[in-house]
């Protein structure tokens, strides 16, 4: 157990927080250049993508970061927006993480294109307003403006201005979101994710690791900052924990029904792709990672701890945000892994199509993943200040 | 029940059916045909309203919506593999090594117990009436011609998030890395149509067996159209579940 002290000096800036600082951003740093080599030779070169599967790793944490931003996003609003108090020690810092994982999330995406440089001149002369990827792309874009701001007006102190461009970044995000759930169904053409339950299942999923991040980074700043936490931040966790648990619970009856449709495929509109997931190839992601890690370790640890203990609490959002990252990959890889003609007798036509990371993908998630690490170390040094208020 | 208790059975003729009875019994065969004989019916309406139809429910007919309505008739039972289509694709429109426009699927198809046809089944872009990689592209890099329906490219725009390779059902597109922009079959478009006035594609012409039969859905004397319009065929299109209408069509003829 830890004690709770209110503590009100804050601790200056140590050569050891900037080495940790430099440290992570050289790692982002060289994991990034390899999409530099990447854009350089061609992705045919450096990528374990195919034709047949043409979307890889990268597009998870794109996913991965934008449901992240979303979940801080609304978690932060219940402070700010709603004006719950237990939620406001905790605002500067949610918004400033939503802001860099939402920046994290677009440069891997940024990465995962081939052309990205035609994307600022086409996007704005020629967007295409029926594509539910221009409108994420847009909406997230425009999103991060207002997190910006939000965040900017926080540590200015302008609560009013905060707040107005808060409520604007919710409604912003929330739209995104929904956008994310079309934009995968639109592919079900290919036994992509179109089940019904998908637009609720995204925003619960997005709550649910904008909780865990909270949990583990509010953790993480005050190890990191060599600060004891104040009642004022351990009641914030306290109820985030709370909603966490329920998030879970949510989760774990989506969960529930992933495997029911693994198994039965009359619960399924898409029943090869979920036997994959559930009892083939992707079995062990799916047991370990989107059963264990995402759900059933967190939500164990929070019962057995009653939610109360902070150091437990960072561990079941590391373990949940884990978890998630695991769900998300099986989510955008194995819809694709279902042969175009299956339905055909065609010879030599393998049963699942197969995909397999390659070393340039690797080093650009962990590239991009380190990156966030390096701004929330960034941010930790440069707005104690803001945090603290 | 089985055969024999069938056979048991008493006939009761025809004279005891009502008149609704026939009528239903009547619409729903015309219904079959109409799915069956009609072109303009696959390529117009959804598979959801073809299924319906199937169920007796109505078809809407109406114009096709290009003009001209290009469209492909592949005769899959005479296809021999000889893959000339595939070299004169190549050829014509440029395609690099590591991509295809066209290729043909061997396939391997239950006829009887423990025997097995063996079929040969080209496929291509199926430039559908509701095409989904047209849909998710986020810079109109591809699109839907206007005037003959053909679902074109414009590399220059394309930004490589390969969405519409993601959601086309038929895997017809595939990352030219040379201009570092997706790439899929145009019907020569850009190399033939546009400069010969539009007759024939590389591969139809290449074709040794009029496998490939190119054509226009709006013009009662093109080949494709008579093709489509004969009442003794069936006709068939690529993986009507996913709504696309397609405007490649399969028979055996």
């Amino acid at each position: 157990m830890i004690s709770y002290l209110k503590t009100n000096t804050l601790s200056s800036t140590s050569m050891n927080q900037v080495l940790i600082f430099v440290g992570l951003a050289l790692i982002s740093g060289f994991g990034l250049s390899f999409g530099i080599h990447s854009l350089l030779v061609g992705h045919d070169q450096t990528f374990g993508t195919s034709r047949e599967v043409p979307w890889g790793i990268l597009v998870s944490p794109y996913v991965f970061f934008a449901c992240l931003s979303t979940g801080l996003c609304i978690v932060s609003s219940l402070g700010q927006v709603f004006g719950i108090d237990t939620f406001r020690p905790i605002v500067p810092r949610t918004v400033f993480l939503a802001l860099i994982t939402m920046a994290t999330g677009l440069m891997c995406i940024t990465l995962e294109l081939e052309s990205p440089w035609r994307v600022g001149f086409y996007a704005l002369l020629s967007p295409h307003q029926s594509s539910n990827i221009w409108w994420k792309t847009t909406i997230y874009s425009l999103y991060l403006i207002f997190m910006l701001f939000n965040f900017m007006s926080l540590a200015l102190k302008k609560k009013k201005r905060a707040k107005i461009f808060a409520i604007i970044a919710l409604v912003t995000v929330t739209m995104g979101n929904l956008n994310m759930n079309s934009d995968m169904e639109l592919l079900g053409a290919r036994g992509f994710w179109s089940e019904n339950y998908m637009p609720l299942y995204f925003l619960s999923l997005s709550t649910l690791t904008g909780c865990a991040a909270i949990l583990l980074f509010s953790w993480l700043g005050k190890v990191f900052g060599g600060q004891i936490l104040n009642i004022e931040d351990h009641r914030a966790l306290k109820s985030t924990g709370k909603l966490f648990m329920v998030l879970l619970l949510g989760i774990l009856y989506f969960t529930g029904v992933k495997v029911m449709g693994g198994f039965f495929p009359q619960f399924t509109k898409n029943p090869e792709a979920m036997s994959l997931l559930v009892q083939g190839g992707f079995a062990l992601n799916f047991w370990i990672g989107e059963v264990a890690l995402a759900v059933l370790i967190p939500l164990g640890l929070i019962l057995v701890t009653r939610g109360t203990n902070s150091n437990i609490l960072a561990i079941a959002g590391f373990s949940c945000l884990l978890g998630v990252f695991v769900l998300f990959y099986d989510l955008v890889i194995v819809g694709q892994l279902i042969p175009h003609y299956y339905q055909y007798n065609v010879v030599d036509l393998p049963k699942y199509y197969t995909y397999n990371p390659s070393l340039h993908e690797i080093m650009i998630t962990t590239g991009a993943i380190f990156f966030f690490l390096a701004a929330f170390v960034l941010g930790e040094i440069l707005f104690k200040k803001t945090y603290s208020s | 029940m089985k055969v024999k208790d069938l056979e048991n059975l008493n006939n009761e003729g025809v004279d005891s059916l009502s008149s609704k009875e026939r009528r239903r019994f009547l619409q729903f065969g015309l219904s079959i045909t109409g799915v069956f004989l009609g072109g303009s019916i696959f390529s117009l309406t959804s598979a959801l309203k073809a299924q319906g139809a199937l169920r007796g429910g109505n078809i809407p007919v109406t114009d096709f919506p290009y003009s001209p309505h290009y469209t492909m008739v592949i005769r899959q039972n005479h296809c021999i593999d000889c893959e000339r289509c595939l070299e004169a694709c190549r050829s014509t429109n440029s395609v690099p090594a590591h991509g295809y426009r066209t290729t043909i699927l061997e396939r391997s198809v239950p006829i009887a117990q423990d025997q097995r046809e063996r079929i040969f089944m080209p496929i291509l872009c199926n430039h559908c009436n509701n095409p989904p990689c047209v849909r998710v592209c986020p810079t109109q890099a591809t699109y839907k011609d206007e005037t003959n329906g053909i679902v074109r490219m414009k590399p220059e725009k394309c930004i490589g998030c390969k969405t519409c390779m993601a959601a086309c059902p038929y895997n017809a597109r595939y990352f030219n890395e040379e201009n570092r922009a997706i790439d899929k079959c145009d019907f020569c478009y850009d190399t033939k149509l546009k400069e010969s006035g539009g007759k024939i594609t590389a591969c139809a012409a290449a074709c040794p067996a009029n496998v490939r039969i190119f054509g226009d859905l709006t013009d009662p004397e093109s080949d494709a159209y008579k093709l489509i319009h004969s009442p003794d065929k069936v006709v068939w299109v690529l993986r009507p579940e996913t709504d696309t209408l397609p405007n490649v069509f399969y028979m055996n003829a």
